[in-house]
């Protein structure tokens, strides 16, 4: 059984390099409609978006407004009820390794410590041993939870289990990392320090990520592009490209403060949120 | 502003850094304070004490009885000293073994069909459909009841006695594990499966895995009922076992032997128990830092 799991995996990753030498999208959404309770709710309507390689893509809105749903779709969790979303041109047919996920909840197993966290993930990827410890030791490396290595998830603070959860999406050497609200359970200043590791990340590992938050600074900060959402049913309001960055990433969140046209963008995200949250519900 | 900020910072410096602020001494906690705190050692003691209380007013009671009625509440020393010549004189160490035999069989087979079915009607939705209207209706059928078909079937053998243990915790077991599946978080499984993990793996590696520890707390409150369920079993043509010997001591009104066989089963159920948390703790470290 697991042999055949291979081949069709091996097979799959051979089709995915394809797609993305032909220069394919790794994640693209086609006209994608998601319905819950049988209709009547329509969490995405006819909505249609590609996400470009080696760019970390926000997707943000008021609640409700279908930015999970979208990251569902894309991690093979849920499937659309109109339209379809593919992966550098294959549909998407369920959740894969190819496309890590790092939950808002804690998900790291508590039977499990740190580094053998870590490890599941890989082992069942099919590494050897000895290439299991060195990946899960590296990312470890790469989250700073060297020195945590050996603790049990519940002995550590909720940046930590993120941590943990985020080397853990990484060590299974995903095309694209999907974050779903990350640090939307910690608190400010731990969110701060997380966000600076995931720009050490991209730096690192220069990976195609699409984040969800609900967090304006935290999207520019990290985006190079950002989906403002409507809400109820979710559409694309406005795609926005951080231009003004030019490119760069801040190691430290504090210096993008004072770059010229960042206070403008916050000031256009806050408006749009205010049109969004003011706005009678269609 | 940077002048400004320094001076404000220095009020609050110690002059004389070596010297540390004297200890604080927190009001003492009273006795029934709310949810309060207590120590390992106040602990054994407070809960020594409620067992001592019980043994007193067993024995004061005893003495307050008529002295024509005292043998139907024999005193403390009266029931233990029987209970050692039970053990010594009459091989009750032999009915013990038996009963503790029949509970701990019984038992283990109710786990080999009960984890499975739990963990298969936990994890797929369709096998909850098939099962649980039958498993969720027997639960109601008190086991008793069953006591008049199991003697027909199997007669008075040891079976039978394990059949009706068996009767007793299977259906409720099976409740107990499939609830503990199923608060399993599904982001757990969720993620397990962005990682490419198959059914299978998930299944046993991570549902049932996460789902451990609360198993076996379910097995250690339902080996209680089991324990409950004995001297049922063994009431039906009973030749041995702790029920046997309780039945036995009531036909002749011996209610020193029927308290003793009670006390019996409370000190193997503690034991029972204890045993479970043991097995706990040595095979769950990660729920250690918890309780």
């Amino acid at each position: 059984m697991s042999l055949l799991k291979k081949n069709y995996h091996s097979d799959r990753q051979k089709a995915l390099k394809a797609g993305q030498k032909e220069g394919k999208f790794p994640l693209a959404v086609n006209r994608v409609r998601k319905e819950y309770l049988n209709g009547e709710r329509i969490a995405v309507d006819d909505m249609s978006l590609n996400i470009r390689e080696h760019e970390v893509t926000a997707m943000i809105g008021p609640s409700g407004c279908g930015k999970t749903t979208i990251l569902r779709l894309m991690a093979g969790l849920e499937f659309p009820t109109r339209g379809n979303v593919e992966s550098f041109g294959l549909p998407i047919d369920g959740p894969a390794p190819e496309r890590g996920l790092v939950f808002q909840a804690y998900t790291s197993f508590p039977w499990l410590t740190v580094i053998e966290n870590v490890q599941h993930g890989v082992a069942i990827q099919g590494y050897s041993k000895v290439e299991q410890r060195e990946r899960a030791e590296h990312y470890l490396e790469l989250v700073h939870l060297t020195d945590f290595a050996n603790a049990y998830p519940d002995e550590l603070s909720g940046g930590m289990k993120q941590r943990v959860a985020i080397a853990r999406a990484l060590a299974q050497d995903p095309n694209i990392l999907l974050l779903d609200e990350p640090f939307g359970a910690l608190d400010a200043q731990v969110t701060w320090e997380m966000e600076e590791m995931v720009v050490e990340i991209c730096e690192d590992t220069d990976k195609t990520i699409v984040l969800v938050t609900h967090d304006i600074q935290e999207a520019i900060y990290l985006a190079d592009r950002i989906i403002f959402f409507t809400r109820q049913p979710g559409r694309i309001k406005e795609d926005i490209s951080m231009e003004f960055k030019k490119g760069r990433r801040f190691k430290k969140k504090e210096d993008l403060l004072t770059e010229p046209g960042y206070v403008e963008m916050e000031k256009h995200l806050y408006t749009l949120m205010r049109e969004e949250i003011q706005g009678p519900l269609s | 502003m940077n002048k400004t900020l320094k001076t404000a910072s220095s009020d609050n410096e110690h002059e004389g850094a070596s010297e540390l602020a004297p200890l604080f001494k927190p009001p003492r906690e009273k006795f029934l304070s709310l949810r309060g705190t207590v120590n390992s050692t106040q602990s054994i003691f407070l809960g020594f004490i409620g067992v001592i209380s019980l043994f007193a007013f067993w024995e004061i009671s005893h003495h307050l009885t008529p002295e024509h009625q005292q043998k139907f509440l024999p005193s403390v020393t009266q029931v233990t000293s029987k209970l050692y010549y039970l053990f010594t004189e009459k091989g009750y160490i032999v009915d013990v073994a038996k009963s503790v035999y029949r509970i701990y069989l019984s038992f283990f087979v109710a786990c080999l069909v009960a984890i499975p079915l739990g963990v298969l009607m936990g994890s797929f939705i369709k096998m909850r459909a098939l099962f649980n209207p039958t498993v969720g209706g027997l639960r109601y059928l008190p086991a008793a009841s069953f006591v008049p078909l199991l003697l027909v079937y199997l007669g008075p053998t040891d079976s039978a006695k394990m059949a009706l243990l068996f009767l007793g915790c299977v259906f409720f077991l099976v409740a107990l594990i499939l609830d503990n599946i199923e608060a399993v978080p599904r982001a757990l499984i969720e993620s397990a499966q962005t990682m490419g993990a198959s059914r299978f793996h998930i299944v046993f590696r991570v549902t049932f895995r996460s789902a451990a520890p609360q198993i076996l707390d379910s097995m250690r409150n339902m080996i209680a009922v089991s324990w409950t369920y004995l001297v049922i079993a063994e009431i039906v043509a009973a030749t041995d076992g702790i029920g046997a010997v309780m039945m036995r001591g009531a036909r002749f009104l011996h209610v020193d032997v029927i308290m003793g066989g009670i006390l019996t089963i409370g000190v193997l159920g503690v034991l029972t128990d204890v045993s479970f948390r043991i097995a706990a703790h040595f095979l769950f470290p990660h729920t250690r830092a918890r309780r």
